[in-house]
C-alpha cells in the first residue's frame, strides 16, 4: 500500500508551500497580524452570510438529489446511462453555463418574457442580481455531487429489505424514512460535505448571478489574491475558514454512529 | 412506493439540468450575436471549427482529463480502501484538509510548491502541473464516493475470503472490488468532471502551451456575448451524448 | 511515476518533431491586437511566436511572479510596472534595440513610473468614464450624475475597487490615487449611497447591457464603451468633467526570458507606426504611438470616445502605484462597500 503513503505526502507537501502564505508571501517579514484584521464583526457578517447560503444550497441539492438518486439506482441496465446524463452538462464550461443562467433570468430573460407574453405578470420579475440567483446557480451547479455519493450508496440498497418491511405493515413513507434515508446515510453525508464546503469557497456565482452586490467568503479570499494583491491576508482568511470547517466536520461526524466520513 | 412519481420527477429534474443548455444550444444557430432570433444559421460552428485554439485546448484538456482521472480514480480507490481497513488519521486528515481548501487557494497553493520547486529541478509550469494539480484536488473527491459505497459492503466478505485461502491482494481483487465497482465508476466520472471543467486552478498552474477547454471558454465568454461558445457547449453535450448512447447500444449487443 | 516520465518523454519527442525555428511567448490582454500582427512578424523574422491572451492583470502576474511561467513579453498597467520591478521579474530594456521609440506620442515619452523607460514602453491607453444610452435627456456629463434618481434600477458600476473609489473621489475633486483616510471615507460613504441605486456591479457585461436596453448608464472603459457603440448606434460615451482616471498598459520583457534579443524586436516591431496603427484600428482602442495616429482614417483619427480632443486628455489622471497601507484602506473599505 506504498501509493497510500504517496497520495497523502504530496498533498501535504502542497499545504506546506501554504503556510509561508500568512507569514510572507507578498512582503516579506514574518508576522502574524493578518489574523488580528480578521477579528472584526464585519468579516463575521460575511462569514455567517456566507454559512447561510451554502446551507441553503446544500439543503436543496440533497432534497433535490435524492429521489434523482433513488430513480437511478433503480434503473436497471439503464443506470450507467442515466448517471453519464446527469454529468453530461457539466462537462461544457461552468462558466457558460452560469451566463445562461443569467440569460434566463435576466429582466428582459427567457423566464421574464415568457411570463409577461402569457400574460401573468406585468412588470418583470427581478429574477436576477440577488441572493436566490446565487442559490439557484450553486444548486445547479453542484447538483451532481449530491446524486452521485447518494446514488451509490442506494445502489446497493437490497429491494428484500423494502419488501421485509412492507410486509411488516409500514407505509411507502415509513420505508422511505425509517429504512431507506438511514441506510443510504453514508451517501447522504459525503454529499453534503461535496456541496458545502465549496459553496462557501465559491466566488464566481455570486460574482455573477449575485451581480458583485453582496459579498461571500469566497469573493473575500479571491479579492485579496488578485485586485488588493495581498496574499498573507488572503492565505489568512482561507486558514480560518478552513480550520473553522474541519471542526464543524469534526462535530458533524461525532454526532453520528459511525467513526467519521473517511 | 411512490411508482409513477418517481420517474415523473426524474424527468423533471433532467428537464431542470438540460433547460439552460438546450437555450445555450438554441441561441448557437441564431446567425444574430446578440438574444434577438435572426435566422438559422451554423456561421458559429464553422468558426468553432476553424479555431486552431480551440482545438488545442480541447485535446490538452482530454488529455489531462483522462490520464488525471485514470491516477486519481487508482490512487483514490485504494486510500478509500485503506481507511476502510485501517484507520489513519494522517491520511484522513490531509484529505480533509484537501476539501476544505477554496480552490483558489489550492491553486495559489500549488502554484508556489511548483515554483519552489522550480529552483531545483528548473521545471517550468506545463501539462505535467496542471495533470499533477488535477490528480491533488480529485483523489479526495473519489475518496469520498468510494467510501460511502464501502460504508455498505460487510467487511466479513472479505474475512471470508481469506479464511478460505485468498491472500490480502486477491481478497481485494475478486470480492471486494466488484462489490464497489459502481461507486468506483461513479467516482471516474466525477473525476473526469472535476478535472475537465476546472477553471481556476489550471488558469494558475498553466504553461504557455498548456491551454485548456474552460480556459479557452473562459477568455471568449468575458469578451461578451458570443455564441461560438454556445456552439461549443452545445456540440460538446450532444457530440458526448451520442458516443454515450451509442456505447450503451455497443454493451447490449 | 511512470506514467509522469512516459508524458514527459512524448512531450520531449513531440518538441524534437515541432519545428526547429526560435520561439517567442507573447501575452497579452485579450482584444489588444491586429490579427495580422504577428503572422507579420514570424514571416519577417523567421520565428514562432506563441500568442495568448489575458483578461486581468492578477491573473497574469500571479503565474509571472514565480519567475518560471514561460513567457517572454507581457502587458501589465502602468501601477504594476514597479512593483514587478522590485519583485525582480523585469529585464532591462535595451534601447539602442528599440529604434522606433521615437513615435511615442511626447506625453508618453517620459512616463511617470518610468521615465527613463528602462523597463516598459508604454503600449495602449484605457481611461474610465460613463457609457449611456442616448434616449437620456439631458444626457450624463459628470460623475454625480451616476447619484441621479431617474437611474435608479437601470445602471451598472465598474466592479473593481480602484474604479469605483476614483469615481467617487473624482465627484469630491480630489485625486484618485489619494491616500487620505477621511477623502477615502468620504469616498466610501458616496458608493454606500450609490449601492441601493445599481442594479449591479458589473465589467464585461455592462456592455451587453447598455446594447439591449437593460440598463441606460454604466461606468465603464472607453474601450468597453467603444464596443458597445459599434454595436448600437443608441450608446454614446462621455469623459466625465470632474476628471477620470486613466490606464497605461505597458509592454515588457521579463528577466525569466531566454530570447530578450527576439523580444526586443518584437517590442520595436510593435512601435512601428503601420503596425501601431493597424493594431489600434484592429482592437479599436486607444494608442500611445503619435506615428501611427497620423495614418489613421480621419473617422477614426477624430473618435471623441477614443481620441478626445486634448483639453479633455488634460483631465485625465493616471493611475499609480498605491502604499500597501492604502491598498489595505482601501480593501477594507471596500468589503464594508460590498457587504452593505
Amino acid at each position: 500500500m506504498l501509493l497510500l503513503f504517496a497520495a497523502p505526502l504530496t498533498v501535504i507537501c502542497f499545504y506546506s508551500a501554504m503556510t509561508r502564505g500568512p507569514y510572507g508571501g507578498f512582503s516579506l517579514p514574518w508576522t502574524l497580524d493578518s489574523y488580528g484584521r480578521l477579528a472584526d464583526s464585519l468579516y463575521f457578517a460575511i462569514l455567517l452570510r456566507s454559512f447561510w447560503i451554502a446551507g441553503v444550497s446544500t439543503i436543496f441539492c440533497l432534497v433535490l438529489g435524492f429521489p434523482l438518486a433513488l430513480f437511478i439506482s433503480r434503473a436497471g441496465p439503464r443506470k450507467n446511462l442515466y448517471l453519464t446524463l446527469v454529468i453530461l452538462p457539466f462537462w461544457t464550461s461552468f462558466l457558460v453555463r452560469t451566463y445562461a443562467w443569467m440569460f434566463l433570468l435576466r429582466d428582459t430573460g427567457l423566464i421574464n418574457t415568457v411570463l409577461q407574453k402569457t400574460g401573468l405578470i406585468h412588470d418583470p420579475l427581478p429574477l436576477l442580481y440577488n441572493d436566490g440567483a446565487v442559490i439557484v446557480g450553486l444548486v445547479y451547479g453542484f447538483l451532481p455531487f449530491t446524486v452521485l455519493p447518494l446514488y451509490a450508496a442506494l445502489e446497493r440498497l437490497d429491494p428484500n429489505l423494502l419488501e421485509a418491511a412492507a410486509d411488516l405493515g409500514a407505509t411507502p413513507w415509513h420505508t422511505l424514512t425509517r429504512v431507506v434515508i438511514p441506510l443510504c446515510a453514508p451517501g447522504i453525508r459525503a454529499g453534503t460535505i461535496l456541496v458545502f464546503i465549496p459553496c462557501l469557497g465559491a466566488y464566481l456565482t455570486p460574482d455573477l448571478l449575485g451581480g458583485g452586490k453582496s459579498v461571500m467568503v469566497g469573493n473575500l479570499v479571491q479579492n485579496q489574491f488578485t485586485s488588493s494583491r495581498d496574499w498573507p491576508f488572503g492565505a489568512a482568511i482561507s486558514l480560518t475558514l478552513m480550520a473553522l470547517v474541519m471542526l464543524l466536520l469534526l462535530l458533524f461526524m461525532r454526532g453520528n454512529s459511525e467513526e467519521g466520513l473517511l | 412506493m411512490k411508482r409513477r412519481a418517481l420517474p415523473v420527477y426524474a424527468a423533471a429534474a433532467f428537464a431542470f439540468l438540460y433547460v439552460p443548455l438546450i437555450v445555450l444550444s438554441a441561441f448557437s444557430f441564431n446567425a444574430s450575436k446578440f438574444t434577438v432570433w435572426e435566422g438559422f444559421s451554423l456561421q458559429w460552428y464553422a468558426a468553432a471549427f476553424h479555431d486552431p485554439q480551440l482545438a488545442e485546448a480541447t485535446g490538452n484538456s482530454l488529455i489531462i482529463a483522462v490520464v488525471a482521472t485514470l491516477l486519481s480514480t487508482v490512487i483514490g480507490t485504494l486510500c478509500a480502501y485503506g481507511l476502510w481497513k485501517r484507520k489513519s488519521p494522517l491520511l484522513a486528515g490531509s484529505l480533509y484538509l484537501s476539501l476544505v481548501t477554496p480552490e483558489i487557494v489550492a491553486g495559489i497553493s500549488l502554484l508556489a510548491f511548483f515554483q519552489w520547486v522550480f529552483r531545483f529541478l528548473h521545471v517550468r509550469l506545463g501539462m505535467h502541473t496542471v495533470i499533477l494539480a488535477h490528480i491533488s484536488f480529485s483523489i479526495a473527491y473519489v475518496v469520498i464516493v468510494v467510501m460511502a459505497r464501502l460504508r455498505t459492503v460487510d467487511p466479513k466478505l472479505e474475512e471470508a475470503a481469506l479464511d478460505l485461502g485468498a491472500n490480502e491482494w486477491g481478497a481485494f481483487w475478486h470480492v471486494t472490488l466488484p462489490a464497489i465497482l459502481p461507486g468506483v465508476v461513479a467516482a471516474a466520472l466525477l473525476a473526469f468532471t472535476v478535472s475537465f471543467d476546472d477553471y481556476v486552478i489550471t488558469s494558475l498552474v498553466a504553461g504557455v502551451d498548456s491551454e485548456t477547454l474552460p480556459m479557452v471558454i473562459y477568455a471568449f465568454a468575458r469578451r461578451g456575448v458570443n455564441p461560438v461558445v454556445n456552439a461549443i457547449s452545445a456540440l460538446i453535450v450532444f457530440g458526448l451524448g451520442v458516443l454515450i448512447l451509442l456505447s450503451q447500444r455497443l454493451q447490449k449487443t | 511515476m511512470n506514467r509522469r516520465i512516459f508524458l514527459l518523454g512524448l512531450s520531449g519527442l513531440a518538441g524534437c518533431t515541432r519545428d526547429r525555428r526560435p520561439r517567442l511567448n507573447v501575452w497579452n490582454w485579450s482584444n489588444y491586437i491586429a490579427p495580422e500582427t504577428v503572422p507579420k512578424f514570424e514571416a519577417e523574422y523567421g520565428v514562432r511566436v506563441r500568442y495568448a491572451v489575458y483578461e486581468s492583470n492578477e491573473e497574469m502576474l500571479a503565474r509571472v511572479m514565480g519567475g518560471n511561467s514561460g513567457w517572454d513579453i507581457v502587458f501589465p498597467t502602468d501601477y504594476l510596472v514597479q512593483p514587478m520591478l522590485q519583485q525582480g521579474l523585469l529585464a532591462p530594456l535595451q534601447h539602442d534595440l528599440l529604434p522606433n521609440l521615437h513615435n511615442l506620442a511626447s506625453g508618453f515619452q517620459r512616463p511617470a513610473w518610468d521615465p527613463a523607460m528602462q523597463w516598459s514602453v508604454p503600449y495602449m491607453v484605457t481611461a474610465a468614464g460613463i457609457g449611456y444610452n442616448r434616449k437620456l435627456t439631458p444626457p450624463p456629463t459628470a460623475w454625480e450624475d451616476l447619484w441621479n434618481p431617474r437611474l435608479r434600477g437601470r445602471m451598472t458600476m465598474l466592479d473593481d475597487p480602484f474604479d469605483v473609489f476614483a469615481a467617487c473621489l473624482k465627484r469630491l475633486g480630489a485625486s484618485i490615487n489619494s491616500a487620505d483616510p477621511a477623502q477615502l471615507k468620504q469616498a466610501q460613504a458616496l458608493a454606500i449611497r450609490q449601492k441601493p441605486m445599481l442594479r449591479a456591479y458589473l465589467n464585461a457585461e455592462a456592455r451587453d447591457q447598455l446594447v439591449s436596453g437593460d440598463i441606460l448608464a454604466a461606468h465603464m472603459w472607453n474601450t468597453t464603451a467603444q464596443q458597445a457603440i459599434d454595436a448600437s448606434p443608441d450608446v454614446a460615451f462621455v469623459y466625465p468633467r470632474e476628471g477620470y482616471a486613466t490606464y497605461p498598459d505597458c509592454s515588457v520583457i521579463l528577466r525569466e526570458s531566454r530570447r530578450t534579443e527576439l523580444a526586443h524586436k518584437f517590442v520595436d516591431f510593435l512601435l512601428r507606426p503601420e503596425i501601431a496603427a493597424a493594431n489600434a484600428l484592429a482592437a479599436r482602442t486607444t494608442t500611445t504611438n503619435e506615428a501611427a495616429r497620423a495614418l489613421f482614417p480621419p473617422d477614426f483619427r477624430d473618435n471623441a470616445t477614443l481620441y478626445p480632443g486634448a483639453d479633455i486628455v488634460a483631465r485625465g489622471e493616471w493611475a499609480q502605484t498605491l502604499s500597501p497601507d492604502n491598498q489595505r484602506l482601501r480593501d477594507r473599505l471596500w468589503t464594508e462597500i460590498k457587504a452593505s
